[in-house]
This record gives structure tokens, C-alpha cells and sequence, in this order.
């Protein structure tokens, strides 16, 4: 029998990941989140990778496996098709089991191609992840085309815990990218990284390697204050990522900073975190919108 | 919920918390998991980076727009050639490497004899725009679209 205190945990452990929720609590967030990604990635295209010289490849996690690196441009373009496809009908929820699945187990290959060419970006590694948390998930038992067309299927459970998990680890490993962030720049730097100088630095070097759209970067450089204050609010936002998961509250701060932050980024230093927007959509209460909507 | 659901999820959520927890912990990469490390080394006053330049008739230009090398663009390209430069047999994997891409650049432009791959400095001071030339630079390796076209 367990203790009366490892009860109480489990009980946390449960209550935090299995709380019930409605089928279309689950399904609201397949249908934005496949659509989202849709939208994000239209006008992705892998095929140039073909085109690249084996000199280049480097290759990252199962990539290892490859003998190489991809050369036929149409079999990639293909699979990009289908891709594309398998998010549509995802979010549609036709023949989801199948689509989901796709989209899955393409989006990792097509995301992760171009990393293996030198340099691993971090803006496709959550998108990865939400596309398998959500496959293997029952994201289609409501609001899917699936369901209205065999109506004779069983109606889905009224409320479960397994429509809870899926969002809630999505939405934790979205805030743990954040933390890794934060963490990393204390463990490779120290609290060193939270200086003027080290910021000023960072904003100044992003105009000669980088292409942002704006000057702010300049402008803001020649501020002492404001270098130490977003050294300082950088390392605060990302490390207060972790204990949003727990609290509400801070959860909301937490995010309008990551948000206004990446879109500082995107600003000053020409760097785009769009596939985070899939990430954010996670928080939004989906379902009271969609009760409002239909009275 | 069912049992053997249950177990399921539960599975799931400790093996992506494990990995997770783990890269965060020790800063690998195990993507697309990953432990974040951009941007998370100090940074000095004096920047060095590579840059490429490509040689036309209207003498030499810098080249740093993303679409200069599609599909890389300047940051992962940068990336990649330093790593490139550091491993061993560098320079003949570099000489590899600018064949390419002045292929890839040509085939859209159609406009370089050479591709230069420079070291280059700058001391950061206020007031920088990023259009200022390097303080620094250092040829490192070069071709000629000839010689990429012969090597095809």
C-alpha cells in the first residue's frame, strides 16, 4: 500500500497532467495548431538542400542513420506536398490517425534537414514536437471531419484526463525551451552575461552578422541603462518559465515577455521565431471562444 | 481514463521531461529536443566573424544577404564554414565548399568570377550602423567560377 505522502504526490502528479477536460478542449488546439502550422510553413521548401555540397552535411540525431545527404529534388518536393497535405487534414481531422501520423514523422525530416547542414536553428525543434505529442493523442475524437462522416461511432467521453495531457506537456516543453535558455546563458557565462557591455555587444555584432529589418539594435546600444535592463529582463523572463508552469499568474507575465522579447529579437537582431507562434496559441482559452461562439 | 492509457501518457510525459531535463542539465542537443544555447556565451567588444565576397566586374562585393547562398542563409552558412575551417583537412574542405557556393550563387545571378572567404574584424562601439567595412580582414580561401564549373 502507499503512504499517505506519496499519495498526496501522486495526487499532484495526476491532478497537474489528467485534470478532465472536454474532447473539444483537445480538438480546439488540433484544429489551431495544425492550421497555424500550415500557414507558418506554405512557403517552406527543402529542395535547395539537394543542391548543397555533401562537404556540408552534418548531420544531427537520426539524420546519423542517413548515408548522406538527400539529392533527389523532386522525391523531397513530394514529401513536402504531402506534408503540407497531412497538416490540412489534420486540422480537418480526415483520416486523422494516418495524417497526424505523416505529419509527424515528416515534419521531423523536413524540419530537421537544413539543421544538418552546419548549424542547428531553434525555431523547428517545439513545432517537431507538438506534431508528435499531438499524433499520438486522441485530438480527433471531436470537431473532425472523421466523426461527422461515421456518425455510427461511438460518441466521445464527456470528459477525460486524456484530453488534458497532450496541452499541458506541449505547453511544458514550450516554457522549457525558454528555461533552457535562460539556464544555458547562466551555465556557459555566469551572471556575467547579464552586463551591459555583454548585451551592447550582442546587439551591436547581430548588424554586421545578421540582417535585421531595423537600426533599433544601434539606437538602443547607446544606452547604458537599457543594455543593463534587457541583460537583466532577459535571464528574469526566461528563468521565470519554469515556475509558470505552477502558477497561473505568472504565467501570464511570463508569456507577454517571452512574446514581447522574441519580438524585440525579430527587430534588433533579424531573427525569426515564428513557428513559436504555434507554441503561444497553446495558452489562449480556445474552448470559452468557441462556447461563446456557438451560445 | 483508461489504465493502459494512463500508462501510456504517463510514459510519455517522463520520457520527454527526461530528455529535456537532461539536455537542459548537461547542454547537448538531441534534436528536436534541445538544451538552447543561443546567444549564451559572453561577447567581446571586438567581433570576428567570416564574411564572404564575391569578385564581378565591378570589382569585389560583400555578400551577406540570405539569399545570396539559398537555401542557407548567412548565419547557418557562417556556422557551417567555421566548423568547416576547424576540422581537419580545413582547407580542402573549405576549397569544397566555396565550389558550391559559388555554383549556388551563379545559378541565380550568374555574375561572379571569384568567391573570397575573408576573416574579418570590427571593434564594437556605439553609434555602429553594421554597414561600416571590418577593421580587419584576412584572406582565407578563394575560387574561381572556372574552376567550379571544371570541378562539376
Amino acid at each position: 500500500m502507499r503512504a499517505p505522502a506519496e499519495w498526496a504526490k501522486w495526487a499532484k502528479w495526476h491532478g497537474y497532467w489528467f485534470a478532465p477536460e472536454t474532447a473539444e478542449h483537445l480538438a480546439l488546439v488540433r484544429v489551431i495548431s495544425y492550421s497555424l502550422l500550415f500557414a507558418i510553413y506554405l512557403p517552406f521548401d527543402d529542395r535547395g538542400w539537394t543542391q548543397v555540397s555533401p562537404v556540408f552535411w552534418m548531420p544531427i540525431s537520426w539524420f546519423r542513420t542517413l548515408s548522406g545527404p538527400p539529392r533527389d529534388a523532386a522525391l523531397i518536393g513530394v514529401l513536402q506536398m504531402l506534408w503540407k497535405a497531412s497538416l490540412l487534414t489534420s486540422a480537418i481531422g480526415f483520416v486523422s490517425r494516418l495524417s497526424m501520423a505523416t505529419a509527424a514523422a515528416l515534419g521531423y525530416f523536413l524540419l530537421g534537414l537544413p539543421n544538418c547542414f552546419g548549424k542547428i536553428h531553434h525555431l523547428d525543434g517545439f513545432p517537431v514536437l507538438l506534431l508528435c505529442i499531438l499524433a499520438v493523442s486522441r485530438c480527433a475524437d471531436a470537431l473532425s471531419a472523421d466523426r461527422a462522416l461515421r456518425k455510427s461511432r461511438k460518441a466521445p467521453i464527456a470528459v477525460s484526463g486524456q484530453y488534458t495531457w497532450p496541452v499541458r506537456l506541449a505547453q511544458t516543453l514550450f516554457l522549457l525551451v525558454f528555461f533552457a535558455a535562460g539556464y544555458a546563458k547562466l551555465r556557459n557565462s555566469g551572471l556575467a552575461w547579464m552586463t551591459a557591455a555583454n548585451m551592447r555587444s550582442i546587439w551591436l555584432g547581430e548588424l554586421f552578422t545578421h540582417t535585421p529589418p531595423t537600426r533599433l539594435g544601434s539606437f538602443l546600444a547607446q544606452s547604458t541603462w537599457l543594455c543593463q535592463f534587457a541583460a537583466v529582463a532577459t535571464v528574469t523572463v526566461e528563468l521565470s518559465a519554469l515556475p509558470a508552469l505552477f502558477f497561473r499568474r505568472l504565467r501570464v507575465l511570463t508569456l507577454v515577455g517571452l512574446l514581447g522579447m522574441q519580438a524585440l529579437i525579430a527587430l534588433m537582431l533579424g531573427v525569426y521565431f515564428t513557428p513559436h507562434l504555434a507554441g503561444y496559441a497553446l495558452f489562449l482559452p480556445w474552448e470559452r471562444c468557441y462556447k461563446k461562439l456557438h451560445g | 481514463m483508461p489504465t493502459q492509457a494512463l500508462r501510456f501518457a504517463s510514459l510519455t510525459i517522463i520520457a520527454c521531461l527526461a530528455v529535456t531535463g537532461f539536455d537542459i542539465v548537461t547542454g547537448l542537443e538531441h534534436w528536436p529536443f534541445g538544451s538552447y544555447p543561443m546567444y549564451s556565451t559572453l561577447y567581446s567588444g571586438q567581433l570576428s566573424w567570416l564574411r564572404l565576397y564575391g569578385a564581378t566586374d565591378q570589382g569585389e562585393i560583400p555578400l551577406r544577404d540570405d539569399r545570396d547562398f539559398a537555401p542557407f542563409d548567412q548565419a547557418r552558412l557562417i556556422v557551417a564554414l567555421e566548423r568547416l575551417r576547424s576540422a581537419p583537412g580545413g582547407n580542402q574542405k573549405l576549397d569544397e565548399a566555396l565550389r558550391n557556393l559559388i555554383l549556388l550563387y551563379n545559378r541565380r545571378r550568374k555574375a561572379l568570377r571569384a568567391l573570397r572567404l575573408y576573416s574579418v574584424s570590427w571593434t564594437l562601439r556605439r553609434g555602429l550602423q553594421g554597414s561600416e567595412p571590418p577593421a580587419t580582414r584576412t584572406l582565407i580561401a578563394q575560387v574561381t567560377a572556372g574552376a567550379a564549373e571544371a570541378g562539376r
